[in-house]
């Protein structure tokens, strides 16, 4: 197993930059950086209205625990946030990420000093009317970020060195970007049973991608290894249970009330297959992650307690 | 002012209105895209409300007639009074006709000889009494010869895909070349050219249609004979005209002598419509543009439009478009209302598979009594779906709308098409009624698709089906593999009690050729003849026919 060593590095790394950084005086209290934080709404029950302020909150929450944006974003970076804004669908059917979430990530970049934030996703519905239904594109402009809609004539043959994947189509607005965050919801899928943050990098590439359907595990694990995620946020405020992943019946959506973050990508889709209701050792693709060294299958370890926000 | 000099202005008024005209025509149709929310302006078929022919035809087809198309009668009052005005000065295709009929330059000796009237400027009425038979028997071609129609469905399926072409396919090989000049990136350049065409003018959309050359030739080849004739469509041909012009012989504006002329033959060569305002009390008010070109060229101010009442007799000639051949012109529609009567499929002895209908289009036979060919649905579907028909549809059903799944799918979330439909061909439909429907139904082809027969997993269709319960699902299926292993793998099924046949599976299928799934027009909501399935019931095959 090469979990531990790789734990330790990332603790390591947590730890040297939070000597390097000046830790951003949060909320009040200080505290000290986690390498993945759980922030779950405990207030009011939430409803359509509430879940708005609850999810931006959240978010808030969950970046502040990991030692705040700061850690993440330099002065002049430019940052692409990667929600799922796949399907033609509004924010109550749970098929793409919650806007609040999307517009809290916008605005944390810009106020750590990104010089600029801009947001997109190969949609799989028509790019413009699903921008405009899932809400994200009013959540980000009222942010201050860019809303770009992704050209797959503007891809570039790139080489990813994957075992599936030798080389592949990927938009030049990821690759330029100084930091991708990667903003899945959680959701069940057909195929992989979930999906969160390493089926969402499938939104940064062009060319014939439902050909990954026919070995995902091994294609998510060659772009993930490829992107080397840094800062991953997962949206499980409203997650969808049944009929992903783009759903449709509200009787198939839950509300937990969560949004968790962190750089171990393994460790949020393992908490996202719970979420769904399923056991994260039994499926492939988070599998083959951890035989790749991606992460850690065991979040808890990593978060600790989680977060009460209210 | 003299009546020469006040119909000099007069001719730079009209100009700027044919071009304000075709201005508004273009700008209509790029405003006829996708809203970000709820339906499009009605207004934007203004062109279409305007139009008399299509009005007529779809009467004789069996319309109540209401709403913005009563526009029309309109038109039709102006020409009763004013003449052919509308061709003069309104119609966007006759704005075009006139400006590379003014490039067609040709010696005025030359001219003298050919441009006066023609006694094949009466084809045009032929052809309407032709098409207004046809109409009546229910099968319409008034769309395909209607001028609004041709110049809409020219420059949708047609010109907006070349000029796309051509600007997508530039700006790419620039970014991907990156060319500089010195400091320079000539990307800094293109790409926002490009975003301004793509986002700005387009929302978005690729335009492709499949035949749509052929449709942009026959604009270009009718564009190109004013260098031949001047305005010879508009002439020799157009229906529209020709039934605005029955309605004109009696206008009370007219073209009166008003001095002694003087054969110098100049108001011929500029008269655009042929209508004899050469020969004194011989001037044609059927013919007749109202362009006052030629009182404008008149050197003896000899020439002026006075006002008549209408009931008194012109002293103008009449077109005669002779008996025998209006007769002549009336079977030539019937016989081709029997030639688009043959096929088995014209009389639902058959469906035609590929003959899927946008969601809401009318039962086949009332449809095509509608449908005006026009394109606002092509032009304003949001994924390309709907293509101007080539064979799928007969001969009755040309370049009417048929949606092409391999090309895009119909989204689950939309329903402009019916919203925007000018005729109610496509009724126009509550999103919610619109997702109850069935445009059709799909079929797997269990000889290509992934699961089934190469031993992989896929069921993308599955995961981009839009029922909110899904119709189609998979089955885990155990299968044998050529070395003997046995794997688990998911075999996609349709459920056909909830497939609405959007063709989104077909769309997205991995198979870049043919798809493993493809929707046909079995089920369609539309012709309970072309229902295979007993209603009720959701028990579709379980096990697996092929394994073992």
């Amino acid at each position: 197993m090469t979990l531990c060593s790789r734990r330790d590095f990332i603790k390591g790394l947590a730890a040297g930059s939070a000597l390097a950084l000046t830790p951003l005086p949060l909320l009040g209290a200080e505290e000290t950086p986690r390498t993945l934080a759980i922030a779950r709404w405990q207030g009011e029950a939430l409803g359509e209205a509430t879940l708005d302020a609850a999810a931006g909150r959240l978010t808030e929450r969950a970046i502040a625990a990991l030692g705040g944006m700061g850690r993440f974003v330099t002065k002049g970076d430019r940052v692409w946030v990667k929600p799922n804004i796949g399907w033609n669908r509004s924010p109550a059917q749970a098929a793409n990420t919650h806007p609040a979430v999307v517009g809290a990530l916008v605005r944390l970049c810009l106020e750590a000093g990104a010089k600029s934030v801009r947001v997109g996703d190969h949609t799989c519905h028509e790019p413009r009317q699903t921008y405009a239904t899932s809400g994200i594109a009013a959540a980000v402009a009222a942010a201050g970020g860019e809303m770009v809609t992704l050209d797959p004539a503007r891809c570039r043959r790139v080489a990813l060195g994957g075992k599936r994947l030798k080389e592949w189509e990927l938009f030049p607005e990821i690759l330029e970007a100084d930091l991708v965050i990667n903003a899945p919801i959680a959701k069940h899928h057909g195929l992989s049973r979930t999906t969160a943050c390493m089926k969402n990098y499938m939104g940064v590439v062009g060319g014939n991608r439902s050909v990954w359907h026919q070995d995902f595990a091994t294609c998510l694990v060659d772009i993930t290894a490829f992107l080397k995620p840094r800062l991953c946020v997962l949206d499980a405020t409203r997650v969808l249970l049944r009929h992903g992943p783009q759903g449709g019946n509200l009787e198939d959506v839950a509300t937990p009330g969560l949004v968790a973050a962190g750089a171990d990508i393994v460790a949020l889709d393992a908490l996202a297959a719970e979420l769904i209701g399923l056991a994260p050792a039994e499926l492939p693709v988070l599998k083959a992650g951890v035989a790749a060294g991606l992460g850690s299958l065991d979040y808890r370890a990593q978060a600790g307690a989680e977060l009460a926000v209210s | 002012m003299t009546a020469r000099g006040r119909a000099r202005r007069l001719i730079w008024l009209r100009r700027g209105v044919q071009a304000a005209s075709l201005a508004l025509f273009v700008g209509l149709l790029l405003a006829m895209r996708p809203p970000e929310s709820g339906a499009p302006s009605p207004r934007l078929g203004f062109y279409f409300h305007l139009d008399p022919l299509l009005l007529v035809g779809a009467w004789l087809g069996g319309e109540r007639l209401a709403g913005p198309a009563l526009l029309a009668l309109a038109t039709l009052a102006l020409t009763v009074l004013l003449g052919r005005v509308f061709c003069g000065w309104l119609c966007p295709l006759g704005a075009l006709h006139n400006a590379l009929s003014w490039l067609g330059w040709r010696s005025a000796a030359r001219r003298r000889e050919t441009d006066g009237l023609s006694r094949w400027q009466r084809a045009k009425y032929w052809l309407l009494v032709a098409l207004l038979v046809m109409a009546v028997g229910g099968a319409h071609w008034t769309g395909v010869f209607d001028p609004q129609s041709l110049l809409y469905r020219s420059l949708t399926t047609g010109l907006l895909p070349g000029l796309d072409w051509g600007i997508s396919a530039g700006a790419a090989a620039i970014f991907q070349a990156d060319p500089q000049l010195g400091p320079l990136h000539l990307t800094a350049l293109s790409e926002p050219l490009y975003r301004f065409w793509r986002d700005a003018l387009l929302a978005g959309r690729e335009f492709v249609f499949a035949g749509g050359g052929l449709i942009l030739a026959l604009l270009l080849a009718l564009l190109a004979l004013n260098l031949w004739r001047p305005r010879f469509w508009c002439r020799y041909l157009c229906p529209l005209g020709a039934l605005l012009g029955a309605c004109a012989g009696r206008t009370a504006l007219r073209l009166t002598p008003t001095g002694t002329c003087g054969a110098c033959q100049r108001c011929l060569l500029r008269c655009p419509a042929a209508a004899q305002p050469e020969k004194p009390g011989q001037w044609l008010p059927e013919e007749c543009f109202g362009c006052w070109n030629c009182v404008a060229s008149c050197g003896e101010d000899a020439l002026d439009f006075r006002w008549q009442w209408p009931w008194r007799r012109p002293a103008a000639a009449r077109v005669d478009l002779g008996r025998r051949a209006l007769v002549g012109a009336g079977l030539a529609g019937l016989g081709a209302l029997l030639v688009f009567k043959l096929p088995p499929s014209a009389r639902a002895k058959t469906f035609g598979p590929e003959l899927i209908r946008p969601p809401g289009a009318l039962a086949e036979g009332d449809f095509l009594a509608r449908c005006v060919q026009c394109g606002l649905c092509m032009q304003v579907c949001p994924t390309g779906a709907l293509q101007p028909a080539i064979d799928q549809a007969g001969l009755a059903g040309l370049w009417t709308p048929v949606l092409v799944p391999r090309l895009g799918y119909c989204e689950h979330g939309c329903a402009l098409c019916g919203q925007v439909c000018p005729t109610g061909a496509i009724a126009p439909l509550a999103l919610a009624e619109k997702q109850a429907l069935s445009i059709g139904l799909a079929t797997i082809d269990t000889t290509r698709c992934l699961p089934y027969v190469y031993g992989r997993e896929c069921i993308v269709c599955e995961e981009h089906c839009p029922v909110p319960t899904k119709a189609i699902y998979f089955v885990e299926t155990e299968v044998t593999l050529r070395g003997g292993e046995r794997r688990v793998l998911k075999q996609p099924r349709v459920e056909p009690t909830l497939c609405t046949g959007c063709g989104i599976c077909e769309t997205k299928c991995p198979f870049a050729d043919r798809a493993a799934i493809r929707v046909t027009s079995a089920n369609e909501s539309r012709h309970p003849a072309n229902q295979p399935l007993l209603p009720g019931g959701t028990e579709s095959v379980g096990s697996n026919p092929y394994g073992a």
